[in-house]
Protein backbone atom coordinates (compact mmCIF):
# COMPACT_ATOMS: atom_id res chain seq x y z
CA UNK A 1 0.00 0.00 0.00
CA UNK A 2 2.44 2.26 1.17
CA UNK A 3 4.70 1.78 -2.23
CA UNK A 4 2.21 2.33 -4.24
CA UNK A 5 0.78 5.65 -2.44
CA UNK A 6 4.47 6.62 -3.30
CA UNK A 7 4.51 5.78 -6.65
CA UNK A 8 1.14 7.37 -6.98
CA UNK A 9 2.46 10.79 -5.73
CA UNK A 10 5.43 10.37 -7.57
CA UNK A 11 3.40 10.19 -10.70
CA UNK A 12 0.78 13.22 -9.18
CA UNK A 13 4.22 15.61 -8.55
CA UNK A 14 5.36 14.79 -12.29
CA UNK A 15 2.59 15.81 -13.88
CA UNK A 16 1.97 18.91 -11.70
CA UNK A 17 5.61 19.47 -12.27
CA UNK A 18 5.07 19.34 -16.45
CA UNK A 19 2.00 21.33 -15.90
CA UNK A 20 3.86 24.56 -14.15
CA UNK A 21 6.55 24.14 -16.81
CA UNK A 22 3.71 25.00 -19.44
CA UNK A 23 2.39 27.64 -17.89
CA UNK A 24 5.70 28.91 -16.40
CA UNK A 25 7.08 30.06 -19.54
CA UNK A 26 4.43 31.99 -20.76
CA UNK A 27 4.95 35.45 -20.45
CA UNK A 28 2.20 37.31 -17.90
CA UNK A 29 3.19 40.52 -17.69
CA UNK A 30 -1.07 41.86 -17.33
CA UNK A 31 -0.36 43.17 -14.21
CA UNK A 32 1.00 46.59 -15.36
CA UNK A 33 -1.89 47.00 -17.75
CA UNK A 34 -4.36 45.83 -15.49
CA UNK A 35 -3.64 47.89 -11.94
CA UNK A 36 -2.50 51.31 -14.04
CA UNK A 37 -5.47 53.74 -14.20
CA UNK A 38 -5.91 54.39 -17.49
CA UNK A 39 -4.09 57.95 -18.53
CA UNK A 40 -6.29 60.72 -20.46
CA UNK A 41 -3.89 62.80 -22.04
CA UNK A 42 -6.97 63.58 -24.26
CA UNK A 43 -8.42 67.01 -23.72
CA UNK A 44 -12.47 67.32 -23.08
CA UNK A 45 -12.79 69.77 -25.85
CA UNK A 46 -14.84 69.19 -28.99
CA UNK A 47 -13.14 70.85 -31.80
CA UNK A 48 -16.04 72.55 -34.34
CA UNK A 49 -14.28 70.41 -36.90
CA UNK A 50 -14.45 67.35 -34.96
CA UNK A 51 -14.12 63.95 -36.53
CA UNK A 52 -15.20 60.58 -35.09
CA UNK A 53 -11.61 58.65 -34.65
CA UNK A 54 -10.56 62.31 -33.00
CA UNK A 55 -10.24 59.65 -29.71
CA UNK A 56 -8.15 57.18 -31.15
CA UNK A 57 -5.86 59.56 -33.04
CA UNK A 58 -4.87 61.12 -29.78
CA UNK A 59 -4.16 57.99 -28.15
CA UNK A 60 -2.04 56.69 -30.80
CA UNK A 61 -0.14 59.77 -31.28
CA UNK A 62 0.68 59.65 -27.36
CA UNK A 63 2.12 56.37 -28.64
CA UNK A 64 4.24 57.44 -31.65
CA UNK A 65 5.75 59.65 -28.82
CA UNK A 66 5.95 57.16 -26.81
CA UNK A 67 8.01 54.91 -28.69
CA UNK A 68 9.84 57.59 -30.16
CA UNK A 69 11.53 57.99 -26.44
CA UNK A 70 11.85 54.34 -26.26
CA UNK A 71 9.28 54.11 -23.22
CA UNK A 72 7.50 50.61 -23.34
CA UNK A 73 5.56 51.24 -20.25
CA UNK A 74 4.13 54.38 -21.11
CA UNK A 75 3.85 52.97 -24.89
CA UNK A 76 1.79 50.47 -22.53
CA UNK A 77 -0.49 52.84 -21.06
CA UNK A 78 -1.03 54.61 -24.85
CA UNK A 79 -2.42 51.00 -26.28
CA UNK A 80 -4.73 50.99 -23.15
CA UNK A 81 -5.97 54.31 -24.23
CA UNK A 82 -6.68 53.54 -27.70
CA UNK A 83 -9.10 50.57 -26.44
CA UNK A 84 -10.66 52.93 -24.02
CA UNK A 85 -11.28 55.61 -26.88
CA UNK A 86 -12.40 52.23 -29.84
CA UNK A 87 -14.98 51.38 -26.55
CA UNK A 88 -16.70 54.57 -26.77
CA UNK A 89 -16.45 55.25 -30.45
CA UNK A 90 -20.02 55.93 -32.12
CA UNK A 91 -19.98 54.45 -35.20
CA UNK A 92 -23.46 55.48 -35.47
CA UNK A 93 -21.97 58.42 -36.59
CA UNK A 94 -20.38 57.20 -39.54
CA UNK A 95 -21.73 56.91 -43.41
CA UNK A 96 -22.55 53.15 -44.69
CA UNK A 97 -18.83 54.01 -46.89
CA UNK A 98 -17.06 54.84 -43.57
CA UNK A 99 -18.74 52.11 -41.52
CA UNK A 100 -17.67 49.36 -43.75
CA UNK A 101 -14.16 50.57 -43.47
CA UNK A 102 -14.18 50.88 -39.67
CA UNK A 103 -15.76 47.81 -39.47
CA UNK A 104 -12.73 46.14 -41.65
CA UNK A 105 -10.49 47.47 -39.34
CA UNK A 106 -11.95 48.00 -35.55
CA UNK A 107 -10.41 44.40 -34.66
CA UNK A 108 -6.81 44.64 -35.97
CA UNK A 109 -6.92 48.32 -34.17
CA UNK A 110 -8.08 46.41 -31.02
CA UNK A 111 -5.79 43.28 -30.91
CA UNK A 112 -2.78 45.35 -32.17
CA UNK A 113 -3.76 47.73 -29.26
CA UNK A 114 -4.14 45.07 -26.94
CA UNK A 115 -0.73 43.41 -27.49
CA UNK A 116 1.03 46.81 -27.11
CA UNK A 117 -0.74 47.31 -23.83
CA UNK A 118 -0.39 44.00 -22.61
CA UNK A 119 3.75 44.19 -23.65
CA UNK A 120 5.49 47.06 -21.67
CA UNK A 121 8.76 45.41 -21.31
CA UNK A 122 8.79 44.44 -24.76
CA UNK A 123 9.29 47.74 -26.61
CA UNK A 124 10.56 45.62 -29.97
CA UNK A 125 7.10 43.59 -30.02
CA UNK A 126 5.29 46.81 -29.66
CA UNK A 127 6.97 48.51 -32.47
CA UNK A 128 6.07 45.12 -34.79
CA UNK A 129 2.14 45.46 -33.22
CA UNK A 130 2.59 49.47 -33.99
CA UNK A 131 3.60 48.80 -37.45
CA UNK A 132 0.19 47.10 -37.90
CA UNK A 133 -1.95 49.88 -36.39
CA UNK A 134 -0.21 52.86 -38.07
CA UNK A 135 -1.60 51.11 -41.53
CA UNK A 136 -4.97 50.50 -39.53
CA UNK A 137 -4.97 54.37 -38.92
CA UNK A 138 -3.77 55.48 -41.79
CA UNK A 139 -6.77 53.79 -43.63
CA UNK A 140 -9.24 54.93 -40.90
CA UNK A 141 -8.57 58.42 -41.14
CA UNK A 142 -8.72 58.05 -44.89
CA UNK A 143 -12.34 57.04 -44.76
CA UNK A 144 -13.32 59.09 -41.81
CA UNK A 145 -11.18 62.12 -41.71
CA UNK A 146 -9.17 64.00 -39.31
CA UNK A 147 -9.69 67.41 -37.70
CA UNK A 148 -5.82 67.93 -37.87
CA UNK A 149 -3.30 67.55 -40.66
CA UNK A 150 -1.30 64.26 -40.53
CA UNK A 151 1.57 62.96 -41.97
CA UNK A 152 2.81 60.05 -43.36
CA UNK A 153 5.85 59.02 -42.85
CA UNK A 154 8.18 56.44 -43.57
CA UNK A 155 11.84 55.12 -42.47
CA UNK A 156 13.83 53.10 -44.67
CA UNK A 157 15.56 51.45 -42.13
CA UNK A 158 12.88 49.46 -40.88
CA UNK A 159 11.29 46.51 -42.02
CA UNK A 160 12.80 46.61 -45.26
CA UNK A 161 11.35 50.16 -45.91
CA UNK A 162 7.75 49.13 -44.71
CA UNK A 163 7.72 50.95 -41.45
CA UNK A 164 5.63 54.02 -41.86
CA UNK A 165 3.14 56.18 -39.35
CA UNK A 166 1.56 59.00 -38.52
CA UNK A 167 2.62 62.29 -37.05
CA UNK A 168 1.16 65.37 -36.23
CA UNK A 169 4.24 67.25 -36.89
CA UNK A 170 6.19 67.58 -40.17
CA UNK A 171 9.31 67.39 -38.30
CA UNK A 172 10.77 63.36 -38.08
CA UNK A 173 10.94 61.59 -34.47
CA UNK A 174 11.36 57.84 -35.50
CA UNK A 175 8.91 55.91 -33.01
CA UNK A 176 10.80 52.60 -34.57
CA UNK A 177 14.10 53.05 -34.23
CA UNK A 178 13.77 55.86 -30.92
CA UNK A 179 16.91 57.18 -29.52
CA UNK A 180 19.24 55.26 -31.77
CA UNK A 181 18.00 57.38 -35.12
CA UNK A 182 15.57 59.76 -33.66
CA UNK A 183 15.45 61.60 -37.73
CA UNK A 184 15.60 58.29 -40.11
CA UNK A 185 12.26 58.91 -42.39
CA UNK A 186 10.67 61.05 -44.36
CA UNK A 187 7.34 62.88 -44.93
CA UNK A 188 5.08 60.67 -47.84
CA UNK A 189 2.17 62.21 -47.40
CA UNK A 190 0.13 65.05 -46.11
CA UNK A 191 -3.53 63.79 -44.57
CA UNK A 192 -6.09 66.54 -44.39
CA UNK B 1 3.99 9.40 9.39
CA UNK B 2 0.46 8.86 10.00
CA UNK B 3 -1.13 12.11 8.57
CA UNK B 4 1.33 11.91 5.61
CA UNK B 5 -0.26 8.53 4.37
CA UNK B 6 -3.87 10.21 5.26
CA UNK B 7 -2.60 13.12 2.48
CA UNK B 8 -1.70 11.29 0.03
CA UNK B 9 -4.68 9.30 0.16
CA UNK B 10 -6.33 12.46 -0.25
CA UNK B 11 -4.63 13.63 -3.11
CA UNK B 12 -4.99 10.39 -4.46
CA UNK B 13 -8.85 10.81 -4.49
CA UNK B 14 -8.79 14.39 -5.87
CA UNK B 15 -6.23 12.83 -8.51
CA UNK B 16 -8.68 10.12 -9.37
CA UNK B 17 -11.97 12.50 -9.53
CA UNK B 18 -10.56 15.12 -11.27
CA UNK B 19 -9.93 12.42 -14.21
CA UNK B 20 -13.69 12.26 -14.46
CA UNK B 21 -13.61 16.53 -15.70
CA UNK B 22 -12.26 16.02 -18.92
CA UNK B 23 -12.33 18.71 -21.50
CA UNK B 24 -14.45 18.84 -24.84
CA UNK B 25 -11.61 17.79 -27.70
CA UNK B 26 -10.82 20.14 -29.65
CA UNK B 27 -10.41 18.35 -33.14
CA UNK B 28 -13.67 18.24 -35.30
CA UNK B 29 -11.59 16.70 -38.68
CA UNK B 30 -12.16 19.29 -41.06
CA UNK B 31 -11.03 21.43 -43.40
CA UNK B 32 -13.49 24.40 -43.42
CA UNK B 33 -13.96 26.62 -46.43
CA UNK B 34 -12.73 29.49 -44.84
CA UNK B 35 -9.38 27.38 -44.44
CA UNK B 36 -6.08 29.22 -44.77
CA UNK B 37 -5.10 27.25 -47.35
CA UNK B 38 -8.29 28.52 -49.40
CA UNK B 39 -7.67 32.32 -48.49
CA UNK B 40 -4.26 32.11 -49.56
CA UNK B 41 -1.70 29.82 -51.41
CA UNK B 42 0.45 27.35 -48.90
CA UNK B 43 3.20 25.33 -50.49
CA UNK B 44 2.64 21.61 -49.47
CA UNK B 45 6.06 22.05 -46.87
CA UNK B 46 4.62 24.98 -45.22
CA UNK B 47 1.26 23.18 -44.88
CA UNK B 48 3.46 20.20 -43.24
CA UNK B 49 4.89 22.78 -41.44
CA UNK B 50 1.92 23.95 -40.09
CA UNK B 51 0.58 20.89 -38.90
CA UNK B 52 3.20 19.48 -36.73
CA UNK B 53 4.13 22.82 -35.32
CA UNK B 54 1.08 25.48 -35.03
CA UNK B 55 -1.84 23.49 -35.67
CA UNK B 56 -2.53 21.85 -31.79
CA UNK B 57 -3.43 25.26 -30.84
CA UNK B 58 -3.87 27.50 -33.68
CA UNK B 59 -6.55 25.08 -35.60
CA UNK B 60 -10.00 23.53 -34.53
CA UNK B 61 -7.60 19.98 -35.16
CA UNK B 62 -5.65 18.83 -32.13
CA UNK B 63 -3.00 16.08 -32.20
CA UNK B 64 -3.51 14.68 -28.85
CA UNK B 65 -1.13 12.53 -27.35
CA UNK B 66 -1.97 9.82 -24.72
CA UNK B 67 -1.29 12.10 -21.80
CA UNK B 68 -3.69 15.25 -22.83
CA UNK B 69 -6.17 12.57 -21.58
CA UNK B 70 -4.74 12.83 -17.84
CA UNK B 71 -5.88 15.98 -15.96
CA UNK B 72 -4.58 18.37 -15.10
CA UNK B 73 -2.28 18.05 -18.15
CA UNK B 74 -5.19 18.86 -20.33
CA UNK B 75 -6.34 21.46 -18.95
CA UNK B 76 -3.52 22.60 -19.02
CA UNK B 77 -3.51 22.37 -22.71
CA UNK B 78 -7.17 23.37 -23.29
CA UNK B 79 -6.14 26.60 -22.24
CA UNK B 80 -3.65 27.21 -24.27
CA UNK B 81 -5.90 26.17 -27.03
CA UNK B 82 -8.05 28.76 -26.40
CA UNK B 83 -5.88 31.44 -25.91
CA UNK B 84 -4.21 30.34 -29.12
CA UNK B 85 -7.15 29.93 -31.29
CA UNK B 86 -8.50 33.10 -29.91
CA UNK B 87 -4.74 35.08 -30.92
CA UNK B 88 -5.29 33.35 -34.54
CA UNK B 89 -6.89 30.23 -36.11
CA UNK B 90 -5.72 29.11 -39.15
CA UNK B 91 -8.77 26.93 -39.77
CA UNK B 92 -10.83 30.28 -39.98
CA UNK B 93 -8.41 32.18 -41.39
CA UNK B 94 -10.10 32.73 -44.64
CA UNK B 95 -13.02 34.61 -42.16
CA UNK B 96 -10.81 37.36 -41.08
CA UNK B 97 -11.67 40.77 -42.69
CA UNK B 98 -8.60 41.37 -45.16
CA UNK B 99 -6.74 43.64 -42.62
CA UNK B 100 -6.86 41.04 -40.44
CA UNK B 101 -5.34 38.64 -42.23
CA UNK B 102 -2.42 40.91 -43.48
CA UNK B 103 -1.87 41.52 -39.57
CA UNK B 104 -1.22 37.93 -38.87
CA UNK B 105 0.66 37.11 -41.31
CA UNK B 106 3.25 39.86 -40.64
CA UNK B 107 2.44 38.39 -37.38
CA UNK B 108 3.27 34.91 -37.50
CA UNK B 109 6.54 35.78 -39.56
CA UNK B 110 7.38 37.73 -36.68
CA UNK B 111 6.95 35.76 -33.88
CA UNK B 112 8.57 33.15 -35.41
CA UNK B 113 11.56 35.69 -36.01
CA UNK B 114 11.63 36.91 -32.54
CA UNK B 115 11.95 33.48 -31.50
CA UNK B 116 8.47 33.64 -29.59
CA UNK B 117 6.59 30.82 -31.54
CA UNK B 118 5.91 27.99 -30.94
CA UNK B 119 6.11 28.24 -27.51
CA UNK B 120 8.87 27.08 -25.24
CA UNK B 121 7.08 24.92 -23.28
CA UNK B 122 5.00 23.11 -26.04
CA UNK B 123 8.40 22.41 -27.79
CA UNK B 124 9.95 20.64 -25.01
CA UNK B 125 7.68 18.17 -24.91
CA UNK B 126 6.91 18.26 -28.79
CA UNK B 127 10.51 17.62 -30.85
CA UNK B 128 9.20 17.60 -34.36
CA UNK B 129 7.61 20.86 -33.42
CA UNK B 130 11.27 22.66 -32.91
CA UNK B 131 11.87 24.42 -36.29
CA UNK B 132 15.46 24.44 -38.25
CA UNK B 133 16.72 27.13 -39.66
CA UNK B 134 15.51 26.39 -43.06
CA UNK B 135 11.95 25.75 -41.57
CA UNK B 136 11.94 28.91 -39.93
CA UNK B 137 13.15 30.32 -43.17
CA UNK B 138 10.07 28.49 -45.07
CA UNK B 139 7.52 29.67 -42.94
CA UNK B 140 8.72 33.02 -42.64
CA UNK B 141 8.96 33.87 -46.22
CA UNK B 142 5.47 32.26 -46.96
CA UNK B 143 3.74 34.26 -44.62
CA UNK B 144 5.65 37.18 -46.03
CA UNK B 145 4.74 36.11 -49.59
CA UNK B 146 1.54 35.72 -48.47
CA UNK B 147 0.83 38.88 -47.21
CA UNK B 148 2.11 40.48 -49.91
CA UNK B 149 -0.38 38.78 -52.17
CA UNK B 150 -2.93 40.02 -49.68
CA UNK B 151 -1.16 43.63 -50.12
CA UNK B 152 -1.70 43.99 -53.93
CA UNK B 153 -5.66 43.20 -53.27
CA UNK B 154 -5.76 45.77 -50.07
CA UNK B 155 -2.69 48.11 -50.42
Amino acid sequence: MKKITMIISAGILALTFTACNSTGSKQTNNTDSATMPSVTTTSPAIAANAKPADGILTGYINLKNSLAADNGSDAAKNGQEILDALSKFDASALTPDQKKVFLGLVGDIKENSEHISENGDKIAHQREHFEMLSKDMYDLLKATGTSKEMYLDSCPMYDNGKGTWLSEMKEIKNPYLGNKMPTCGAVKETIK
Amino acid sequence: MHIFKKILLALLIVFIAIQFVQPARNKNGLVEPVDVTKAVSVPENVKMILQTACYDCHSNNTNYPWYTYVQPVGWILNNHIINGKKELNFSDFGSYPIRRQQSKLKAIADQIKDGEMPLYSYTIIHKNARLSKEQKALLTDWAQKAKDSLDKINP
